[in-house]
């Protein structure tokens, strides 16, 4: 590609075309670009155009294009063709800077993003002048100029606060700070003077201060890794210029912008992160400048005003105080009583109001305000850093602290009584500052679980939350409400139970107030408090003590869900599963008339699903509808599947990606339910379980797994003698799971349940190839996971079609097999295995395999028969695993595995587990015994002399308890 | 500068199983780019000789003024006078120079370099006939030889070493002082000229003049001489010279002398500040016992190069660090981890790292000593430094240590403080930390108290800073935080192996191959 007029020319016309919205001209111009950029010239090309062209739009385009151009191909990747050539970079790097600096600030964004791509491969070995090139325009006197290049520097050093430190980083900062820190610092000084001079003219002013501001966060980036000795000698010049900008004001600075934070405060905040960043690593160096700063940073907050384009400044300079207060050293400074007052009074307490932006996210945006208080999700606000300052001053001054809040509360507590109507954010800031003082430690499952000793918080539940609570005027004061309920939850592990339950039927009564997040903290509440425990695991609150309002709390819940803006309330929804949990039998009554309303309830949702929670809790209270239900009359099964199926038939038509895993939970649970024989609407839909398109879904296969075995333990002789040939369907299935490393465990499953179920004439042609999978899977990759499962399986095998049957088929897919499989997998493993009810498969598999199957006895395998009968009683040895207590109750969203991958486990679908052995082996020591004492009958002397050569001692110890247990003796 | 460049070569060893040993502490790499000022507790390179002798008169005006046109007269006055033949007139300009080089600030080294004059000063060095411009011509080129490499070199390339070592022997002793003084001025600059005097004998000569009878101030400059003859890597000083330095050395760190004891125990911290066969010469000595008393000194002098070989040893083999901890080092060390200077904080919390990277049994010492109350003051107290370094020590100590000694720690209340530096402005101590809370949970996975760990974390507000990471620039720290979350705060994994075809409706069931032998 030349560089000439009609080159230029048609690079103009394809960039033209690129910005037409049509795909259909604008995609082929793309293409034909792409297709060309591999050739010498294309970059200086579109630099050319950049330059000279016209037309400002072409010229961005172009701009645009070049730093997209060099974001794909710049980098050099080891093994694949060089993309850009060698002229071309070098000319590239030779122009760029000037280019980028003479062009208008929209092209000037682009280049600098060029820049520092390239950079931060070629600097600086590859591109040694750009430093020097970009000093050199320090001088230039233009600050449009001066800006470019700041802006560049940033991009370029930026890195600096988040790589780890390395020689190579390490020369690379060295070498900037040699030629970049003195102009820099002169630089500084001059803009500043300039700042002085041009003190009345606005428009200087700004771009002035931007330059000051970039120069500040380079300060930061260039002081990350470590104190450089440049800037530790120049220390007097930076900080006391800092100092000065951070006490300087200038009204021509001042925005009218509520919102957007201004110049001055964007300087500001990043001076206050520059000197928290010198408080916190360089102590010994900054401690002279320290105190200036903290004056300062007070004196700016003290000033500051409410508006929300502080906020950035105000949280930074408050996180600075708290860090710093909280250091042995420093405390000194905040000792004074007169001190800590007048931080408390007048940085933390104004910070701590409500505002009017909070009082109109609480009225219009219910849903961020509650998100915002309710989870925390508060990070930046000044909320959230007066909390962190308090707790900061409560390290060392938690008595004087807490006094001087005392007195605090206690007159804000009397200015609301003068006029509540006018005065109730005082008591809104009240109760805030006495939850900020009293929480050290807080868990979103507990609420607070330490509590500062010196605030009584059951006195101010009675005297100031109960109150509120017990106005009978609900919907009066919501803010102060909302305060009082949230209050109720956040101690709730530190309020006697009496005040609790006084506390109960209050929130069920604010369950009907307008205000969204009223009713939701009310939900809440009762939610959090339903999961608190009492004396032996049990919930502290008990259905019997919850019976008088109990219609109450569902009518209210229920009605809550058909306030305006609360349709999909996630915590509604949550309060309706954890109460029908708690309640249990008390639900029954009403079940008829609530599961009318969760199913109209899934019929809307289900037509654009959008609450995950939501959804999830609504699910969760159709399983325990049915369970509860169903526990007490199980022939409440059908009147069930009347209500659900209609909806589950349009979702599942409709193909609700995000409800399906729920149905087939849900039909699960309903099938498991059932007594006699699979019904023949589950039938139907059996062929398409099958269909691939649905285990592509990862989110689809546990529940899938979970119905297809549901399936097979109701109806396995109703498939083999009406759907037999959906047998290979159904063991592909299996071979699709099987192959895959985290699926591999369900497509145990799903074999187990076949081999266990499935009439043995059924899938007798297809048991050799079933195998032949299983080896070859574990020979391309045998992880711990599938080698566990397989054990599972083979010992499952053997129980239900005997040692000799799996000895044959070993064998018969390979000569010696089946003593491979013993000698290498069985005994080194079997160990590994997890799980009473698995161990006990393996125990009694093992068992017929040392007692029933003659080629151990005579055959080359003898020798390892005794390793075997070792492995085994390692495994009866073994500390078992406890079995896990069932309290399901007390499961969380949280809590389920896999809530967040695609599938959403039910935790009120669970499926209890299963034996299949059950009783026909209570104790598999014991059966090992007998089943020992047989075989010795059948061959004297064998067994004893195997035993007495090479069992080692302990072994045998354990095994004569065994033989002593099942009182037998071998022979 | 051994602190900055931790590297602690025994994690691959037998810590950190499955780890990348480079992941974890980076120690003593070799070279090391540093953006701070020179330490200024260490003990000086090089050193200038500038104290006025007694009778001296005043500095006339041009010996103290930085008019270039005053020096360049005084020089090439000097210049004169020294390259003619009187030697009244030579002594005179010897003097001149000497001054000059003696004035505190700004002495115009390079001028007299390039005035030729190093030349002249050598060869007076042999005028055993005349101790006086001797003398003088010592103390120039003591001062030349105190400033940069390139002045260093100018010094010894005029073929000033010979000359000095042969005025270790002058009956005069403050020739002889002087020698010492321009030698240990050489011998700082570094490895190779450092060889080059042990090449020409320097040090028997040295040790020759190390008698009882000796003068304390003597003494002080022949001490630091050694010092710096033990000083410096790439190469270290070669084993033979360090065992004909050792053991007075090992003399002179039983001096009551505070300077003596300072300079011999840098000696002790170069020498300790290598690979392990070098810290075995040191321990062999049977100073332990006596390093482990000087951590008990009140000066500063004493206490920091004391220390600091201390650490250098139990950065050592397992055998190594068992050693000083049988000196009796975990009793000294509780004291130092609460001095008044946040140095020597720093340095006690690096030792307790490396003794905290130890097997189990060393790490229970810890425990029995009572070091893990005051590593968590200095986890929540100290200075950035020694918190940075405090937090290594619960990283080796997590990740070392037997469930019980884990749980012991976060008893202590270790882990509350270090989830609060995950605040820290300093990414490689955030991911340490991210590791030490991954090794706790390790722990309490063994015991089946995930859950309750996981409300600690959160209660103390350890599981917000942890989300908040995911959100860090750096990808390392984002991943570590991620998968914290992951594994402990919710939960997933995948991977794919052999293929199954499909059609519309249906699975294909059925081995692909006939396969080859199966072998397990």
């Amino acid at each position: 590609m030349e560089l000439n007029d009609g080159n230029l020319q048609t690079l103009t016309e394809y960039l033209q075309k690129t910005l037409i919205p049509d795909p259909a001209v604008r995609r082929p111009a793309e293409k034909f670009l792409e297709s060309v950029e591999g050739n010498q010239n294309y970059p200086i090309l579109l630099l050319t155009v950049l330059e000279k062209s016209q037309d400002e739009v072409i010229r961005v385009c172009a701009a645009v294009t070049f730093k997209n151009y060099i974001k794909r191909n710049w980098r050099i990747v080891e093994d694949e063709p060089n993309k850009i050539s060698d002229p071309d970079r070098t000319a590239i790097k030779a122009n760029i800077v000037n280019l980028m600096l003479t062009s208008p600030e929209q092209i000037q964004k682009q280049l600098s993003d060029a820049i520092s791509i390239i950079g931060r491969e070629d600097f600086p070995q590859k591109w040694p002048d750009l430093l020097t090139e970009m000093v050199t325009r320090f001088q230039s006197g233009d600050f449009h100029i001066i800006n470019g290049v700041l802006r560049t520097a940033h991009s370029l050093f930026k890195r600096y606060r988040h790589e780890f430190k390395s020689n190579e980083l390490w020369s690379e900062i060295k070498l900037v700070l040699d030629t970049f820190a003195q102009p820099l610092t002169e630089l500084f000084k001059a803009t500043i003077d300039l700042c002085q001079t041009h003190a009345t003219d606005v428009n200087a002013l700004k771009v002035l201060f931007s330059s000051l501001t970039l120069i500040s966060k380079l300060f930061y980036s260039l002081n990350f890794q470590d104190l450089p000795e440049f800037f530790e000698d120049n220390m007097e010049t930076w900080m006391t210029n800092f100092h000065n900008l951070l006490t300087l004001d200038n009204k021509l600075l001042q925005t009218d912008d509520e919102e957007e934070a201004g110049l001055l405060e964007l300087l500001k905040s990043q001076i206050c992160d520059n000197a928290a960043l010198y408080a916190q690593k360089y102590d010994e160096e900054f401690q002279p400048y320290l105190p200036r700063f903290v004056t300062a940073i007070w004196n700016l907050l003290v000033t500051t005003g409410q508006e929300v384009k502080y906020d950035l400044l105000v949280s930074n300079a408050i996180q600075f105080l708290a860090s710093v207060c909280e250091r042995p050293h420093y405390k000194h400074l905040f000792e004074d009583q007169n001190v800590l007052t007048s931080i408390c009074e007048k940085v933390i307490v104004p910070n701590m109001e409500f505002r009017s932006a909070d009082e109109e996210a609480f009225e219009d945006n219910a849903e961020e305000y509650i998100i915002r208080d309710l989870e925390g999700s508060d990070i930046d606000t000044r909320r959230r850093a007066a909390c962190d300052l308090v707790r900061g001053l409560c390290k060392f001054f938690e008595g004087p602290v807490t006094g001087i809040f005392s007195g605090y509360v206690n007159s804000m507590l009397t200015e609301y009584a003068k006029n509540p109507g006018v005065n109730w954010k005082h008591k809104d800031a009240a109760i805030y500052l006495v939850t900020s003082l009293a929480s050290k430690a807080q868990t979103q499952k507990h609420g607070i679980t330490q509590a500062n000793e010196l605030v009584n918080l059951c006195e101010f539940f009675v005297n100031h939350i109960l109150v509120d609570l017990k106005s009978p005027n609900v919907n009066e004061f919501p803010v102060l409400k909302a305060d009082a309920i949230k209050y109720v939850m956040t101690f709730r592990s530190q309020l006697p139970k009496e005040q609790l339950l006084e506390a109960v039927p209050l929130l069920v009564a604010h369950l009907q107030t307008e205000s969204i997040v009223q009713h939701t903290y009310a939900a809440h509440s009762l939610e959090r408090l339903f999961t608190m425990r009492g004396a032996n695991n049990a919930t502290l609150i008990t259905p019997a003590e919850m019976a008088p309002f109990t219609e109450q709390l569902l009518n209210n819940l229920f009605k809550a869900l058909a306030i305006p803006g609360s349709s999909e309330n996630e915590y509604i929804m949550k309060a309706i599963m954890r109460s029908f949990s708690l309640l249990q039998d008390a639900i029954v009554p009403y079940i008829p008339t609530l599961i009318g309303q969760l199913t109209h309830k899934l019929l809307l949702v289900s037509k654009n699903p959008s609450k995950p929670h939501f959804n999830h809790y609504l699910f969760e209270s159709l399983c325990l509808s049915i369970r509860i239900t169903c526990k007490a009359n199980r022939d409440t099964v059908g009147s069930f599947e009347e209500a659900l199926f209609p909806v589950f038939t349009e979702i599942l038509q409709n193909d609700v990606q995000e409800f399906v895993p729920y149905v087939f939970q849900v039909m699960s649970l309903l099938l498991e339910i059932h007594t006699s024989s699979i019904p023949s609407s589950y039938m139907a839909l059996f062929p398409h379980l099958l269909q691939p398109a649905l285990w592509e879904r990862t989110g689809n296969i546990p529940p899938l797994v979970r119905l297809l075995q549901a399936y097979l333990e109701k109806g396995a002789t109703t498939i083999a003698s009406t759907a037999a040939d959906k047998i290979p369907g159904l063991l592909g299935v299996f071979q699709k799971l099987i192959a895959s490393k985290a699926n591999d465990h369900q497509g145990f499953y799903l074999l187990n349940s076949i081999v266990e179920q499935m009439p043995p004439d059924s899938i007798t042609q297809y048991r050799k190839q079933i195998f032949i999978l299983l080896f070859q899977r574990l020979q391309s990759s045998k992880t711990t996971k599938f080698v566990k499962s397989f054990l599972v399986f083979i010992n499952l095998y053997c129980v239900k079609y005997g040692a000799i049957a799996l000895q044959e088929i070993f064998d018969g897919i390979q000569p010696k097999m089946f003593g491979m499989v013993v000698e290498k997998i069985i005994i080194p493993e079997v160990q590994k295995v997890s799980g009473q009810v698995e161990k006990k498969i393996c125990a009694v598999g093992i068992t017929k395999i040392l007692t029933e199957c003659p080629a151990m006895m005579d055959t080359e395998y003898t020798k390892l028969w005794t390793p075997l009968l070792q492995a085994l009683i390692g495994l009866f040895e073994l500390p078992e695993d406890d079995s896990i207590p069932d309290d399901e109750h007390f499961i969380d969203i949280e809590d389920t595995p896999g809530y967040q991958t695609a599938f959403s486990q039910l935790a009120f679908a669970g499926k209890k587990e299963h034996d299949p052995i059950g009783d026909a082996v209570n104790n598999p020591k014991i059966l090992l015994a007998q089943s020992l004492h047989k075989l010795s009958t059948a061959c004297p002397g064998r067994v004893p002399s195997m035993l007495s050569t090479s069992l080692p001692a302990e072994a045998l110890q354990f095994l004569q308890g065994y033989l002593q247990a099942a009182t037998v003796q071998l022979v | 500068m051994p602190t900055e460049n931790l590297c602690d070569k025994r994690m691959s060893k037998f810590k950190n199983k499955g780890k990348e040993p480079t992941k974890m502490r980076d120690r003593r790499i070799a070279e090391c780019v540093e953006l701070r000022k020179a330490h200024k507790v260490e003990s000086i390179m090089k050193r200038r000789n500038i104290s006025s002798v007694g009778d001296e008169e005043p500095l006339s005006p041009c010996e103290n003024t930085d008019n270039k046109q005053v020096i360049s007269e005084t020089i090439q006055e000097i210049v004169a006078n020294v390259n003619g033949d009187c030697p009244e007139k030579q002594r005179q300009g010897c003097q001149a120079a000497r001054k000059l080089l003696s004035r505190e600030r700004n002495p115009p080294l390079k001028e007299i370099i390039e005035a030729g004059l190093l030349t002249r000063f050598v060869e007076f060095l042999g005028r055993n006939d005349d101790p006086t411009l001797q003398f003088e011509a010592a103390w120039s080129l003591t001062n030349v030889a105190s400033g940069t490499s390139w002045h260093t070199q100018q010094v010894v390339e005029h073929g000033a070493v010979p000359a000095f070592i042969a005025l270790l022997a002058s009956p005069m002793l403050n020739i002889s002082e002087q020698a010492v003084w321009a030698l240990g001025n050489i011998a700082g600059d570094g490895p190779s000229y450092r060889d080059g005097l042990i090449d020409c004998g320097v040090i028997p000569a040295l040790l020759a003049r190390l008698t009882p009878d000796a003068p304390v101030g003597y003494l002080r400059n022949l001490t630091w001489t050694l010092s710096n003859l033990c000083r410096n890597k790439n190469p270290f000083p070669r084993f033979s010279a360090v065992q004909q330095m050792l053991p007075s050395i090992i003399q002179l760190l039983h001096h009551s002398d505070k300077s003596i004891l300072s300079d011999a125990c840098w000696a002790i911290s170069y020498l300790t500040d290598g690979p392990n066969e070098r810290i075995d010469v040191v321990i062999k000595t049977g100073i332990l016992p006596r390093l482990v008393e000087l951590l008990g000194f009140e000066e500063l002098t004493v206490v920091t190069p004391a220390l600091r070989s201390i650490g250098n040893i139990v950065s050592g083999s397992d055998l190594q660090t068992q050693a000083a901890i049988d000196a009796g080092v975990l009793s000294a060390l509780p004291q130092l981890m609460r001095h008044p200077k946040s140095s020597v904080q720093k340095e006690a919390a690096w030792a307790v790292s490396n003794i905290a990277a130890g097997p189990c049994q060393q790490i229970q010492q810890l425990i029995t000593c009572g070091l893990l109350a005051p590593l968590v003051d200095l986890l929540r107290n100290g200075d950035f430094k020694t918190q940075r370094e405090a937090v290594w020590a619960v990283t080796n100590y997590t990740s070392g240590g037997t469930v019980d000694q884990v749980v012991h720690l976060v008893k202590c209340g270790a882990l509350e403080a270090i989830l609060n530096l995950l605040q820290a402005k300093d990414t490689k101590t955030v991911l340490v930390i991210l590791d030490a809370i991954n090794n706790v949970f390790l722990a309490a996975e063994k015991l089946g108290e995930v859950d309750k760990l996981c409300l600690l974390v959160e209660e103390v507000g350890g599981l917000d800073r942890i989300e908040f990471l995911q959100n860090h620039e750096n990808n390392a720290i984002y991943r570590a935080a991620q998968a914290l979350i992951e594994k402990y705060f919710s939960e997933d994994g995948d991977d794919q192996c052999l293929t199954t075809e499909a059609t519309d409706s249906n699975f294909v069931f059925g081995a692909s191959d006939l396969q080859k032998r199966f072998d397990f």
